[in-house]
């Protein structure tokens, strides 16, 4: 076992019922002027439309978030320093730095950052590193209806977090790309059909 | 208080019209505002709960369109004119309006028309208990889309609620192999307190099917998806007792002991046989065919057992059946195929989840309100009820668990002990009531909790017939709602964080609403406006110590014994568990005392079986060319009921409303998802953008009901749904509005 701490997210997509509370969330916690976390459906091409043909349907969630990447892309470009990646492998932005050049935004791959319009600077989830120093849990994790988000310790093979990518079939988004994400999303289970 | 002097946190309790949910919580205060909600503590931690909604409340309580102070109308009902008066003006005008009602009319003539105090307690009691004292009429909300449940409930079971009958063992957290959830959306209505515990079972190993018309978000977690037509529940239940029945699959144990499924009915005129007709002492005893003694027998409650389930018997000279085989033989018209071309379900599906439910160790089957809103929505639920409990599958002793809470409503209903209370009307009763005078004529309501014309049936109805006839509207309200606009007085009432309120949800625990903040501008809580009237009409005894004497009064029962305001306070608390060892028998408060598969009581409706009858108007069959397709009416996320479609934030992840309507439907009409198109029938139309969705089946168009009727192009959800009374519904409890049974056409929109 590593003694750092490498933080991460586990998100259930059989858990996950669509319902835009981890948005709402982090909006309100961070102040936030876009959303950070965004959920997207996987089925129709609406939002929450299921794909198929009735009453053959399939329809699931996915919540994307800054994926405190192990190889971030954003700070990389990011020449003035307010990327930067933790120690406990947290990505955060410090806005007092940032200068709104937008490299970052076009940088990540996965258009976690978005664009404070009025501040005319990047905004991004830190995975609520606020919270996390006072030893509290992310806001959405803590107001998740599904409670299909997890956050803990990846480094620590006691945790839940790792418990459960040890134990179920999980993927990164993009795993191509060699950020390595610290985000990993459980799939929905196969159906039991009759 | 926290280290950070500055910020002061109280912990409360959301009570809106979701009902069970009841999150707590944590208010963050600062300088006499609140600054942030999140989901409080509860004594585990897995119960911690918010929704999106909950989250964004501080929009409603800071929304800037707040009714800040007492208003009088000043231009036509409707226009949306009022002028500022003060609170003693208010009472003024409303003592004297119901003075001059009352000398003429009678005080009867005077209703409340309370909607859904979601988990809210006193201050949907402070409003009965002046409607007790001053004898006027209480119109009951039930009718307002949940009636047709009680209905059914009330005759299978004898009781309000089905729910810990069929899943009380859920709510514990006890896991059954198969869960079916039928007719409810809880992913959107009831994500809490219902579809985490679906969820947590599904995970530990138990198969999740949904029977809906709509593919819904609970629908899209289930491993088996039952589409079916609208209103067709009835004829899905036959049809799998029929496969179940035809396999001898049925649990004989059960049906002997808990169902009056033994009893045997007269074929000559379809009641009950009893003692006194065949000339036995005990005259109202119910009898059965003993199958060993070949004789029949007086039941008792040891000899149900022996009981044959099956056969006709002649006894002195009167032709008998059991209920179980009048049972069996109208399942046994509804083949898999005949079942098939009524609900459009496959009948190899049907085959199959007939079985699955039948060889199952224990289904648990989750319910609620949507498919009862169907004209005979009562029997859909009856239906369902019938089919779980040939398979043994209703709950009938409690061997753990907590004590459900049991509130002293006494002083509510009926305020003074040797006076007569209020009169009650359903709420659908209210519209001959006010508009013919029948059964009397009420000439004054007050409207609180409740968005009456945005969210009950046929707008143009309530506009043009309704309203007009009433002397005099009060509104309660944090809006200036469609219904407010018409109101002649409108009160500002507080939102949930400047009031305290007793919350008995969600089970197991107990809960204060506590009041966060004083209320902000002039607005009032709906007990010190009661309470504050009443005063002034003479009552005022009836009401010292507001909100706080209130709350005391309706937590004094036993149930809750060393559980008070103060304890309340400092976080929910768990009701008492029962001790290790417990059975207890749940009782059926049914004429019987049993499961009651047969309702002698409806004979003469020809409902005393659980029989599939068609919708009344939902086009289920292609018979009605002018008005092709059923409209239905899901629930959304983003509101409750018509709370919360003001708020901005919510309105910016969900804009506007729509249509969702199926591609096989909206090809032959020329219509493709944004377009605007326009539905209708006889009565009125609504103008909003189409959704072409899969979500829906051929035949089936869905508008998420609440939005609010400024909210569409023109119309609203409402505009098309009828006030159809159903008279076997008014028999057994009150009539109920059928927003899920209505017919309709499409068609683009022309400017």
């Amino acid at each position: 076992m590593s003694n750092t701490i490498n933080y991460g997210m586990v998100i259930d997509q059989e858990r996950c019922i669509g319902c835009e509370a981890c948005s709402v969330a982090c909006h309100i916690e961070n102040n936030s002027t876009k959303f950070w976390i965004k959920v997207e459906t996987q089925g129709g091409i609406e939002k929450d439309t299921p794909g198929g043909k009735f009453p053959n349907l399939t329809l699931s969630f996915l919540p994307k978030l800054c994926n405190h990447c192990s190889n971030p892309p954003c700070v990389e470009v990011c020449s003035v320093e307010a990327l930067q990646k933790r120690d406990d492998s947290l990505v955060v932005l410090d806005q007092k730095l940032c200068t709104g050049c937008e490299l970052c935004i076009e940088a990540c791959p996965y258009n976690a950052i978005a664009f404070n319009e009025e501040m005319r600077l990047a905004e991004k989830c830190s995975l609520c590193a606020h919270r996390i120093d006072d030893g509290l849990e992310p806001f959405c994790v803590i107001c998740c209806e599904g409670q299909a988000i997890i956050f803990g310790d990846l480094n620590d093979s006691g945790s839940r977090i790792s418990q459960l990518l040890l134990k179920k079939k999980n993927f990164q988004l993009g795993p191509e790309l060699g950020t390595n994400p610290s985000v990993y999303y459980l799939p929905p289970k196969t159906k039991r059909e009759l | 208080m926290e280290e950070n002097s500055e910020i002061r946190k109280i912990r409360t309790a959301c009570p809106q019209h979701c009902g069970i949910d009841a999150c707590g919580i944590l208010a963050h205060i600062k300088d006499d505002r609140v600054i942030k909600l999140e989901p409080a503590d509860f004594p585990e931690e897995r119960d911690r709960r918010i929704c999106l909604r909950g989250l964004y409340s501080l929009d409603v309580t800071y929304h800037h369109d707040r009714i800040k102070f007492p208003m009088k109308r000043v231009g036509e009902r409707g226009e949306g004119k009022f002028e500022r008066i003060t609170w003693e003006e208010a009472y003024d005008e409303i003592v004297e309006n119901f003075e001059k009602i009352s000398e003429e009319y009678g005080w009867r003539a005077i209703g409340w028309v309370l909607g859904g105090p979601g988990a809210g307690t006193t201050k949907f009691g402070a409003y009965l208990r002046i409607a007790s004292l001053t004898q006027s009429t209480r119109v009951s909300a039930w009718g307002y889309g949940d009636a047709g449940l009680p209905c059914g409930s009330r005759t299978i079971f004898g009781h309000q609620f089905p729910y810990f009958y069929l899943f009380g063992k859920f709510w514990q957290r006890i896991w059954s192999e198969v869960i079916i959830v039928w007719g409810t959306n809880p992913a959107e209505t009831m994500p809490l307190q219902n579809m985490r515990k679906i969820m947590d079972a599904k995970e530990e190993g138990t198969q999740v099917i949904v029977v809906d018309p709509r593919f819904t978000i609970t629908a899209s977690k289930a491993d088996q998806y039952i589409g079916l037509k609208p209103a067709t529940d009835s004829a899905l239940a036959l049809g799998l007792m029929n496969i179940i029945f035809k396999n001898n699959l049925y649990d004989k144990n059960f049906v002997l002991e808990q169902t009056n499924g033994p009893y045997l009915v007269r074929t000559d005129n379809g009641k009950l046989l009893r003692g006194k007709d065949i000339g036995e002492k005990k005259l109202e005893s119910y009898v059965l065919w003993n199958e060993t003694a070949n004789a029949y027998n007086l039941v008792r409650r040891k000899n149900v057992k022996d009981a044959s389930l099956t056969g006709t018997y002649t006894i002195n000279g009167l032709e008998c059946k059991s209920v179980f085989q009048l049972l069996m033989e109208l399942a046994s018209e509804y083949t898999p195929e005949k079942t098939e071309e009524i609900t459009s379900i496959k009948a190899e599906l049907i085959e199959k989840l007939a079985r699955r439910i039948a060889t199952a160790k224990d289904v648990t089957f989750i319910t609620h309100m949507g498919f009862t809103r169907t004209y005979h929505g009562d029997i859909s639920l009856r239906s369902m009820i019938t089919l779980a409990s040939i398979t043994g599958n209703v709950i009938t002793s409690f061997t753990s668990g907590n004590i459900p809470a049991t509130l002293n409503w006494n002083p509510f209903l009926k305020a003074i002990p040797d006076k007569p209370s209020f009169h009650r009307l359903g709420i659908l009763n209210l519209y001959n009531a006010v508009i013919k005078g029948q059964p009397y004529p009420i000439k004054a309501v007050w409207f609180s909790f409740i968005n009456f014309l945005n969210q009950c049936v046929d707008v143009n109805k309530v506009i043009n017939e309704f309203f007009p006839k009433l002397d005099f509207i009060v509104q309660t309200e944090l809006f200036m709602t469609p219904t407010a606009k018409y109101a002649d007085l409108i009160l500002p009432v507080c939102s949930f964080l400047e009031f305290s309120d007793f919350l008995y949800m969600p089970y197991p625990y107990l809960q204060l609403q506590q009041k966060v903040i004083e209320p902000l501008f002039e607005s009032k809580s709906d007990v010190s406006i009661v309470s504050e009237l009443a005063e002034r009409l003479g009552f005022g005894d009836y009401f010292k110590g507001g909100e706080e004497s209130m709350i005391d009064m309706i937590m004094d029962n036993s149930s809750m014994s060393g559980v008070n305001r103060e304890v309340l306070k400092k976080g929910a608390v768990k009701l008492k568990s029962l001790p290790e060892g417990s059975n207890i028998p749940m009782s059926f408060g049914t004429p019987s005392g049993k499961i009651e598969l047969y309702a002698e009581q409806l004979v003469e409706d020809g409902e005393a079986l659980p029989v599939y009858l068609p919708p009344i108007e939902a086009p289920i069959t292609p018979n009605n060319k002018k008005y092709p397709l059923t409209f239905i009416q899901g629930h959304s996320r983003f509101r409750t009921h018509s709370s919360f479609a003001n708020v901005g934030s919510l309105l910016e992840m969900n804009p506007e409303p729509v249509v969702e309507i199926n591609s096989i439907d909206s090809e032959v009409r020329g219509i493709v998802s944004n377009d605007y198109v326009t539905v209708f029938n006889d009565r009125g139309k609504t103008t909003l953008k189409a959704l072409v969705s899969e979500s829906v089946g051929p035949g089936v168009v869905n508008i998420t009901e609440g939005w609010w009727i400024d909210q569409f192009k023109e119309g609203s959800v409402n505009h098309l749904t009828h006030d159809i009374i159903n008279p076997v519904q008014e028999k057994v409890y009150e009539p109920n509005m059928h927003m899920n049974d209505v017919a309709v056409q499409i068609k683009k929109w022309e400017e």
